[in-house]
């Protein structure tokens, strides 16, 4: 398969630290690739590595199939990034920080209008940076990044800092680039729901490692949530369930389903009301990234 | 290598610390009025008497000093909030951004020197001073300490890209520049120091046979082969620097 | 509480080279003049009756000069500190009043310019009897030339700091300095009520003393000054 960024055995160390270690990172053309993993576990080294902001200790990068260490100016032509917090220049308005940077990529003046338009920054143009909102900035980044027509656009934690409505806005705008302009996409986040909701490939970093890469739909089976009853005189209902042949799980005060799809749940609630108890909640109980590492990591899926 | 150059005077050019080199006339303006130096013997022209007593201290200590915190100046709004790594994530070489930053700042240099020799001329005037303006002498004198400050602006372009702070650059160049005023009173040691150079380029009491008031073999060893070794030194370690 | 800000900002000078730089200013001023001495001593005592005296003006020649360049380096240090880590808002957003903050500063460099000091007097007492210049020390003018420019450069010290406090732009204090050192540099030809001049020991009535008092306390009123005018403006 052709893939738009693959690295091969990326290493990054930081006198005894290593930071990012053997990462082996594959992203086919068109995918939305969620790069998830905690705080400090070298998401943000391998961003800057991608785009040449750090040497590497040993390894390599090919962004569109060519050796970054020796095509760096032609892949970033068509590279777009933000890296952590956003880069501007506090002295200058939106439109002015914008135009600094088109002066270097050379696109049209009119594509500043457009980036603007459509991170919905056009009304502050003319406003200096320095008094702009978190999000506001993060928001002036990501129009940076989209300046040249990228075909690769890497953002790392775009969404922080922002409300949730800008959040929705961000994801809307990340999920249409490739379906409207075939774009490839790096989002990183230490967040399993982002990634979750804009993702369709996802890679999970730990500590520098590579512990995970698969499409979306492999990586929800080991975040799977699960279903709990909340029901009065649990430990009959329970057995009840058991009786009827269901499987479940009891702990004490909660029965909760270790199959969850829809009719199965369904099932069981029925079951339940015929058997005459009262249920009071059906909830379903969010996997945190830590558990979902923990799961990864006792599976042994190391890639 | 024009467009990244008319980004980064852009970006200079919507600042308003380009105040900064209204200082070198107006420093011009201060020595040139209130010093006194009959005593120095410039000869009998009154100009050459104006130009060596003002010279002295703009060579000796100011511009030097003031040519390191314009190199700090266009670093500044790269090192706030992370501008490096946005410029250094776009299409273009290291090597490009260093040398238009490095061509911004000579030029930079060179306007002010151009409204120091103004000053100059502005000084006479108030002054009145009868005799015609010696350009001829003063161009050299201009165009001369530009040239010696080439190497010194690389080391201090260098020191600003290396150091998040102004002080730690302006400190290094503090510590080179200080001893010039020991430095040139040696003329065993004088011709071979690095920040003496713009001095002895603008001594127009030096050799006046030689085309900058020094001998070319000194122009060409002290200031040229410092100036390779602080540009390359300033090149190389951009290059490597992680951001 | 001054005690507990105090130790608070000498934490933060930690690893910044301040301390280096405290060291290598008086180092520095005397090591010019081992250069000196060290190529042309001969020359150099055959010019004066008393070596000693001759010994010391040579190291005030630079003196001022480095204690005006220091000041400047330093104030715009400490205030890049609190302004590059954006720390301002955190420091005065702590229960502690906004005149203590900027005293507590003042104080810090004044405490490292009086080290400079101290070390300036042990630089050039230990050289200048390795240079062995004559049985008599003036112990009395060494005194002069070592704390006198250190107390005449206070109001130089509270104007530099009152500017790198309220500047954004670090820019602007070190250009002032810049012009600072110029002045002091033409020390000779300046009025005798610049506070430029008065670091250079030099004035009308030829006492050094005078520049001592008169840095003492104009200093002290710049140093107010700036203080409440740093209390009035808003927070970054």
């Amino acid at each position: 398969m052709e893939y738009i960024v693959e690295t091969k055995n990326l290493t990054k160390r930081f006198g005894k630290e290593q930071a990012v270690s053997g990462l082996e990172m594959k992203i086919p053309k068109g995918e939305i690739y969620g790069f998830l993993g905690p705080n400090g576990a070298g998401k943000t080294t391998t961003i800057r590595m991608l785009l040449g902001l750090m040497r590497p200790t040993s390894g390599s990068v090919h962004i569109f199939q060519k050796d970054l260490r020796k095509e760096r100016i032609r892949i970033l032509n068509k590279v777009g990034s933000l890296v952590e917090n956003p880069s501007y220049y506090p002295h200058l308005t939106a439109g002015e920080n914008l135009e600094a940077l088109r002066k270097i990529i050379g696109v049209p003046k009119t594509r500043i209008k457009e980036v603007l338009k459509i991170v919905r920054l056009e009304d502050v143009a003319n406003k200096k940076v320095k008094g702009f909102s978190m999000g506001m900035k993060q928001r002036l980044g990501i129009a940076a990044s989209l300046l040249n027509n990228p075909e690769l656009l890497i953002l790392d934690e775009p969404t922080n800092g922002l409300d949730p409505s800008g959040i929705i806005e961000i994801r809307q705008l990340i999920q249409r680039l490739p379906h409207d302009y075939g774009m490839t996409v790096i989002i990183s986040s230490h967040l399993l729901s982002e990634i979750d909701q804009m993702a369709t490939t996802v890679g999970v970093v730990s500590k520098g490692k590579m512990i995970f890469q698969d499409s979306i739909e492999e990586m929800r089976k080991f975040a799977k949530q699960k279903v709990v009853l909340k029901v009065s005189d649990s430990e009959s209902a329970w057995r009840a369930l058991l009786a009827r042949g269901m499987r479940a799980d009891w702990d004490e005060k909660n029965i909760t389903l270790l199959n969850q799809s829809d009719e199965n749940v369904a099932t069981a609630v029925k079951y339940l009301v015929k058997d005459g108890f009262s249920i009071y909640r059906v909830e379903e109980e969010k996997k945190s990234l830590e558990d979902v590492f923990l799961q990864m990591t006792k599976e042994e899926r190391l890639v | 290598m024009l467009p990244i150059m008319s980004s980064e005077w852009y970006k200079l050019s919507k600042s308003r610390i380009l105040w900064i080199l209204l200082v070198g006339p107006m420093v011009g303006l201060f020595i040139g009025l209130t010093a006194n130096f009959d005593n120095l013997g410039g000869g009998p022209n009154e100009w050459y008497v104006k130009l060596l007593s003002m010279n002295l201290t703009y060579a000796l200590l100011f511009l030097p000093l003031i040519t390191g915190v314009l190199a700090s100046v266009v670093c500044r709004y790269e090192h706030q909030e992370g501008g490096w790594k946005q410029l250094l994530a776009m299409p273009l070489t290291r090597g490009k951004v260093f040398i238009s930053k490095y061509i911004l700042l000579i030029a930079l240099v060179m306007v002010m020197q151009l409204l120091y020799l103004g000053s100059i001329y502005l000084v006479g005037v108030i002054d009145g001073i009868p005799e015609p303006f010696p350009l001829n002498i003063v161009w050299k004198s201009i165009f001369g300490g530009w040239v010696a400050t080439l190497p010194l602006v690389a080391l201090q372009l260098w020191m600003s890209i290396l150091f998040k702070s102004f002080a730690a650059p302006f400190a290094v160049n503090v510590i080179f520049t200080l001893p010039t005023i020991l430095v040139v009173n040696s003329e065993r040691f004088g011709p071979y120091y690095p920040w003496a150079q713009p001095f002895s380029m603008m001594y127009i009491g030096g050799n006046t046979e030689d085309i900058f008031f020094v001998p070319w073999d000194q122009l060409l060893i002290v200031v040229g082969g410092s100036f390779l070794l602080f540009f390359a030194g300033g090149y190389l370690y951009f290059q490597r620097k992680a951001v | 509480m001054m005690m507990r800000l105090l130790r608070v900002d000498f934490l933060k000078i930690k690893r910044k080279g301040l301390w280096l730089l405290t060291v290598l200013g008086p180092f520095g001023v005397v090591a010019l003049q081992m250069v000196n001495y060290g190529v042309r001593k001969d020359y150099l005592l055959q010019q004066s009756e008393n070596d000693w005296l001759y010994y010391i003006e040579y190291i005030s020649n630079f003196t001022h000069l480095a204690i005006v360049l220091g000041i400047v380096i330093l104030t715009s240090f400490i205030a890049s500190i609190e302004n590059e880590t954006n720390a301002w808002k955190q420091l005065i957003a702590l229960p502690v009043s906004k005149l203590s903050v900027y005293l507590s500063k003042f104080t810090v460099i004044t405490i490292l310019l009086f080290i400079s000091s101290v070390l300036l007097l042990l630089f050039s007492y230990s050289y200048g009897l390795y240079l062995d210049l004559g049985e008599e020390i003036p112990y009395i003018t060494l005194l002069k030339y070592s704390f006198f420019p250190f107390l005449a450069a206070l109001p130089v010290l509270a104007l530099q700091l009152w500017i790198a406090t309220v500047s954004h732009n670090q820019a602007i204090p070190v250009t002032v300095g810049v012009i600072g050192v110029i002045l002091a540099y033409s020390a000779f030809t300046l009025p005798d009520w610049m506070i430029w001049k008065w670091p250079s020991l030099i004035n009308g009535w030829d006492k050094p003393y005078i520049n001592a008092l008169l840095g003492l306390s104009v200093g002290i009123l710049l140093y107010v000054i700036g203080m409440f005018d740093f209390k009035r403006r808003d927070v970054k």
